[in-house]
């Protein structure tokens, strides 16, 4: 069990382009709804990154220092007097955004909707993360991993649960066509996520050779190379469409953000089908948005995810999704920077980089 | 020091109801505001507390405070409330889920294993002049609705959670039949027709009810003369409805109302169970099962303050007439005789909470 005195150590963004490994203090006076946590695993994402290198994401703001992370797996090390489904020693993924449970939405059980939830994401401005060794944490967003899920598959549940989230926002059903724009980590999730809800066929686009090369081990049907240099988005609308056997993807993933890759994504989609967007990319796009319209196209926000790490862990728990050829890098924490300098390399050949938090587990 | 009374209406055990002061609310919790209470109606249910001393199997073993039907007058406000401020006058919903677990997080509240309800053990109820409550579960009543009304909010919010469970949608040509015409038959009425049934007949064993049902805008009702068997009552209905009803809202708990719900709704249509019978019955389920006739219970409701407030705040619902008695908090006991009495004429009893300057 952990006393106050431990070592906190934590990786710390003060600023754009200032990241510091710093102790920070171990939490004290556990509430009785919580439990401290002993983290084992923290993945990195493109929204760390961005705070990184921009100060910012959208409309969350570095203005004070915090601890960043928030993919993780972790040990429960002591639970709150109220606390009954988890015990020390249960293996955990943990859920980061918290939301207020009073408002409607919360209520109406759409708690991503809920704008207390936008102010308590952990490792977003301004509310700690967890790329450190200990954490406290509500109970009831810690989900136990089933002994069979490993502490780096606990650490993808929430990348994971956001592809879950975009699946049941389209409504995928068994049958169904896709097509996944980007072969980053949350292509790579949606690519899972859609064969385990029963789509008959994948196909993926991507810049980079490599990532596609792992798309097709987690069982893309076809994958398409973009060339930056010769883009031409009716170009790659064929191609989508040849690789459905002629007609366009009943869901498509948008997992860019990128704006040829949106208008791609738009155009071969089949009528009356939906497009989720997942990736983020620049406040405002160009799009064709009367082309949608009149085939009925339907474009669909998400928004991190609600309910679905139980769904994301069962996947993982019963072998329908294969996320370990996604790990390509590990780091202990002391190495943080190098972790995120790995993930600004050109040709780093990583998809998902975990940060180790702690040197051992007894 | 705090020096407002408390008068309180509590259970303490079968038969013993007494008018008392209980403990004044603490400081409103950051998510909480503290209410003075000014309108609680009675309801069957309060009433069986009193008589029985238990429901089932919530057995009041320690004195506590009644009542669910509420409206009231927010005086405080937690820190973290944003919906609410103090002077604001509130609907009250009783009903509250612990909000962490799986039910809640997806939206199914009523459904709770930890669900707190007024005037259900452990958790006292509205019958008292100040307490808090979860700001979430508040319901601001528009200026032109008035305490009483405020306070028939709660019972109007079951009929309008019958109605939406059995998917009655404007424009949808559906025939609805109510069997019993106590309140909650009134109210599934009146909530059925103002949700856009094209046609609601309501049924009762009790002429004076529905006497008092046409009163209110139900000009279809039916006597139910029970020496007539299940075939010539549904004949009835499908004469006074043009058809067999689409849905059926069951009201009364009886065997007979559900077995001719079952007998006489169109295949594939919804009967609500709102009313409830506490004994094993006898129904025909392979009929209702092989015909599609879907059997769905309520549990009081979810998401429904806010459309019942809308159907009275627009006018679309008068619910006034209902409103036969009201009581100060002094002299409550008189109050639930009335309201247990029956050949005292009521329907809706109202008990007033507020200090009287």
């Amino acid at each position: 069990m952990v006393k106050t005195n431990d070592d906190n150590l934590s990786l710390v963004i003060h600023k754009k382009g200032d990241l510091r490994l710093e102790q920070t203090p171990i939490p004290t006076n556990l509430g009785p709804n919580d439990v401290l946590c002993k983290t084992h695993s923290c993945g990195i994402c493109g929204t760390d990154i961005h705070y990184w290198v921009h100060g910012f994401m959208s409309s969350f703001v570095v203005k004070e220092p915090l601890i960043l992370g928030h993919e993780v797996s972790a040990l429960v090390d002591q639970v709150g007097s109220n606390v009954t489904h988890l015990k020390p020693g249960d293996r955990v993924a943990i859920e980061p955004a918290l939301p207020c449970r009073m408002c409607h939405h919360c209520k109406e059980g759409m708690y991503n909707h809920c704008p207390v939830s936008n102010t308590q994401v952990k490792g977003s401005p301004q509310f700690d993360g967890m790329l450190t060794r200990y954490f406290e944490h509500p109970a009831d967003f810690c989900f136990k991993l089933p002994d069979n899920v490993s502490w780096e598959e606990g650490a993808m549940v929430e990348p994971l649960a956001v592809a879950v989230h975009a699946v049941r926002r389209v409504n995928l059903t068994l049958g169904q066509t896709v097509l996944v724009c980007g072969a980053g980590t949350m292509g790579m999730m949606c690519l899972a996520a859609a064969k385990a809800h029963g789509a008959s066929r994948v196909v993926m686009t991507d810049i980079n050779e490599f990532r596609l090369k792992v798309a097709k081990e987690l069982g893309a049907d076809q994958t398409i190379h973009i060339d930056l240099k010769s883009f031409n988005v009716e170009t790659y609308v064929a191609k989508v469409k040849e690789a459905l056997g002629g007609q366009g993807a009943n869901v498509t993933f948008e997992c860019t953000g990128n704006e040829g890759s949106t208008k791609v994504a738009i155009y071969a989609t089949n009528n009356g089908g939906k497009v989720a967007l997942v990736g983020l990319g620049p406040l405002e796009v160009s799009a064709p948005l009367v082309n949608a319209s009149l085939r009925e196209v339907d474009i669909i926000g998400v928004c991190r995810f609600r309910n679905c790490y139980p769904m994301a862990i069962y996947l993982l728990e019963k072998g329908l999704v294969n996320l370990k050829p996604l790990v390509t890098h590990k780091y202990p924490l002391e190495r943080s920077l190098d972790a995120f300098n790995k993930m600004l390399e050109p040709n780093n050949n990583a998809i998902k980089v975990l940060i180790q938090c702690n040197k051992d587990f007894n | 020091m705090d020096k407002r009374d408390n008068l309180s209406v509590v259970i303490h055990k079968k038969e013993d109801l007494r008018v008392e002061q209980s403990a004044l609310p603490s400081e409103p919790g950051s998510y909480e505001v503290q209410l003075a209470s000014n309108t609680v109606g009675i309801c069957g249910s309060d009433v069986h507390f009193w008589k029985d001393g238990c429901i089932d199997k919530w057995v009041i073993e320690s004195p506590l405070v009644t009542g669910h039907e509420s409206s009231a007058t927010v005086i405080k406000v937690g820190s973290h409330v944003k919906n609410l401020k103090v002077g604001d006058r509130v609907s009250v919903e009783p009903g509250v889920g612990c909000m962490a677990c799986q039910v809640c997080k997806d939206g199914f509240y009523n459904l709770c294993p930890d669900v707190l309800f007024f005037g259900v053990p452990p958790t006292g109820g509205s019958l008292r002049r100040y307490y808090n409550h979860s700001s979430a579960f508040c319901h601001k009543l528009p200026d032109n609705m008035s305490h009483g009304e405020g306070a028939l909010m709660e019972p109007l919010a079951v009929a309008v959670y019958a109605c939406k469970r059995a998917g009655i949608t404007e424009g949808s040509g559906q025939r609805v039949m109510v069997t019993g015409a106590g309140p909650v038959g009134l109210l599934s009425a009146l909530a059925a027709k103002a949700m856009g049934a094209q046609d609601v007949c309501i049924l009762d064993i009790n002429e004076s009810r529905l006497k008092f049902a046409q009163q209110m805008g139900i000009n279809k009702t039916i006597l139910i003369d029970t020496k007539l068997d299940t075939e010539s009552l549904a004949n009835e209905v499908i004469a006074i409805l043009g058809d067999s009803p689409d849905i059926t809202l069951e009201c009364s708990g009886a065997e007979s109302s559900l077995n001719l719900a079952i007998y006489v709704n169109k295949d594939g249509g919804n009967v609500i169970m709102v009313g409830i019978n506490p004994r094993k019955v006898s129904v025909s389920l392979s009929s209702a099962a092989c015909r599609e006739v879907n059997l769905l219970g309520i549990k009081r409701y979810r998401h429904s303050f806010p459309l019942a407030i809308y159907l009275v705040s627009s006018g679309k619902i008068d619910v006034k007439p209902l409103i036969t008695h009201k009581y100060r908090i002094e002299e409550a006991l008189e109050a639930f005789h009335t309201a247990s009495s029956p050949t005292s004429g009521a329907i809706k009893v109202q008990i007033e909470c507020f200090e009287q300057s």
